[in-house]
């Protein structure tokens, strides 16, 4: 019966120290997001946001502004060295709106994997750009969005559709 | 000539009164928590180091109450007290609709006076300081967005069907005249009679940013603009009559 009762104690310690988290591998293969939005890109949609509009639930929140002005001629080109480290852009208004203060300079991400914003440098002057969804970069699209804001609370963005060229 | 001086007097008067006060943030509605900064010199409460907010809504508008922070003109209330962060220069911080006891939909506008504890001094009024609104209001001028630096888009709506004016019901042909104001308020540049696009039936818009409309030399700051739709109307005999809606005015804001 005591050799029972033993058994028993190292059958229950062994199986406490059996339980460990397994691992499993990634659903697809790991994606160098900053890797893939390197290139050049073209402006192909431009949307204007009131956001002020939208946290207070007004009408007019949003207007497609693509047209107004030749927005399309702007395209933005990053680039980066052999490992895939942000290094250098371009930003190449022809006839369209500015987009940013900066036509050139370095630019680096946030995150590697899972970059939320990009910086563009150049000297003194930094401009930062928020990252949308990544959802269309297999597919050749690139989503920037640029806040303008008072006191931290976002006032106004433009929302960027890029394709790439 | 009287006329012309007083009104020259009382222009001044506004842009010194003006000058004394900032908000942070600079827009708020009445739900908002904002902070007055205050400079006193060169009025009868430069060089104290105790003053008192005397504060009221709605100046001019109907429905309007003083501060529940004020007290009585010749006993301050304590909680009406400015602080002061430098020489004449004091913040007071306060949230609309807990300062009045009002509802957002009643807060239209504030006015304010700072004043000694017992009331024996006193600044001027500074008002109206309008509340921004937390209900749209459909209004036959709009623009879009609604606060904007000189270097938006900014796009002039007239919604004709919410026109109250017979003659803007009836205009056609519609064009729209966008003029710039510099930073001293002084008229910059204008372009008139620009042909405003159909969006549908009623509603005629234009869109434009100030560097791609006029020639706007690098660091010139606009301090605002103002649009107004013209067109033509039709007179008993069917000839054309040109006709000319409100002139209205858009500042510019600073973001940071």
């Amino acid at each position: 019966m005591k050799t029972l009762k033993y058994f028993s104690l190292l059958a229950c310690i062994l199986f406490a120290f059996a339980c460990k988290p397994e691992k499993f591998g990634p659903i697809t293969s790991e994606v160098n997001v900053v890797k893939q939005i390197q290139g050049t890109w073209g402006l192909t949609k431009v949307t204007q946001v009131d956001q002020d509009a939208t946290t207070k639930g007004f009408p007019y929140k949003e207007l497609d502004i693509t047209n107004v002005y030749p927005y399309k001629d702007l395209t933005i080109a990053l680039s980066g060295d052999a490992s895939g480290n942000p290094t250098t852009f371009t930003i190449t208004n022809g006839n369209s709106p500015k987009i940013a203060d900066l036509t050139s300079g370095t630019w680096t991400a946030d995150d590697a994997m899972a970059p939320t914003t990009i910086t563009l440098k150049n000297g003194t002057t930094t401009n930062l750009l928020k990252l949308g969804s990544y959802a269309g970069l297999s597919s050749g699209k690139f989503y920037l969005t640029k806040n303008k804001s008072i006191n931290g609370k976002v006032i106004i963005s433009y929302k960027y559709e890029f394709t790439k060229k | 000539m009287k006329k012309f001086l007083f009104s020259m007097l009382f222009s001044l008067c506004s842009l010194w009164a003006f000058s004394q006060v900032t908000f942070s943030p600079a827009t708020f509605t009445a739900e908002d928590e904002v902070t007055i900064t205050l400079d006193v010199s060169n009025t009868p409460l430069a060089g104290l180091n105790d003053i008192y907010i005397w504060i009221f809504s709605n100046d001019g508008v109907g429905g309007g109450k003083d501060g529940l922070v004020n007290g009585q003109w010749t006993n301050s209330s304590e909680t009406a007290k400015f602080t002061k962060i430098a020489t004449n220069k004091f913040t007071y911080k306060f949230t609309g609709t807990t300062i009045f006891g009002q509802s957002p939909a009643e807060l239209i506008n504030f006015g304010f006076l700072a004043k000694t504890k017992d009331g024996s001094k006193q600044t001027p009024d500074y008002k109206p300081y309008k509340f921004d609104p937390l209900v749209f209001s459909p209004s036959q001028f709009r623009i879009f967005p609604a606060k904007l630096d000189q270097t938006d888009m900014a796009t002039v709506y007239f919604h004709q069907d919410l026109a109250t004016d017979q003659n803007l019901q009836r205009l056609f042909d519609v064009k729209v005249t966008i003029t710039f104001y510099d930073g001293a308020g002084n008229q910059f540049s204008q372009k008139a009679n620009i042909v405003a696009k159909k969006e549908s039936d009623k509603l005629y818009s234009y869109s434009f940013i100030p560097e791609k409309l006029i020639t706007l030399p690098a660091g010139t700051t606009l301090s605002k603009f103002s649009y107004q739709f013209s067109g033509n109307l039709k007179d008993a005999n069917g000839a054309n009559v040109p006709y000319s809606g409100p002139v209205v005015e858009v500042a510019y804001l600073t973001f940071n």
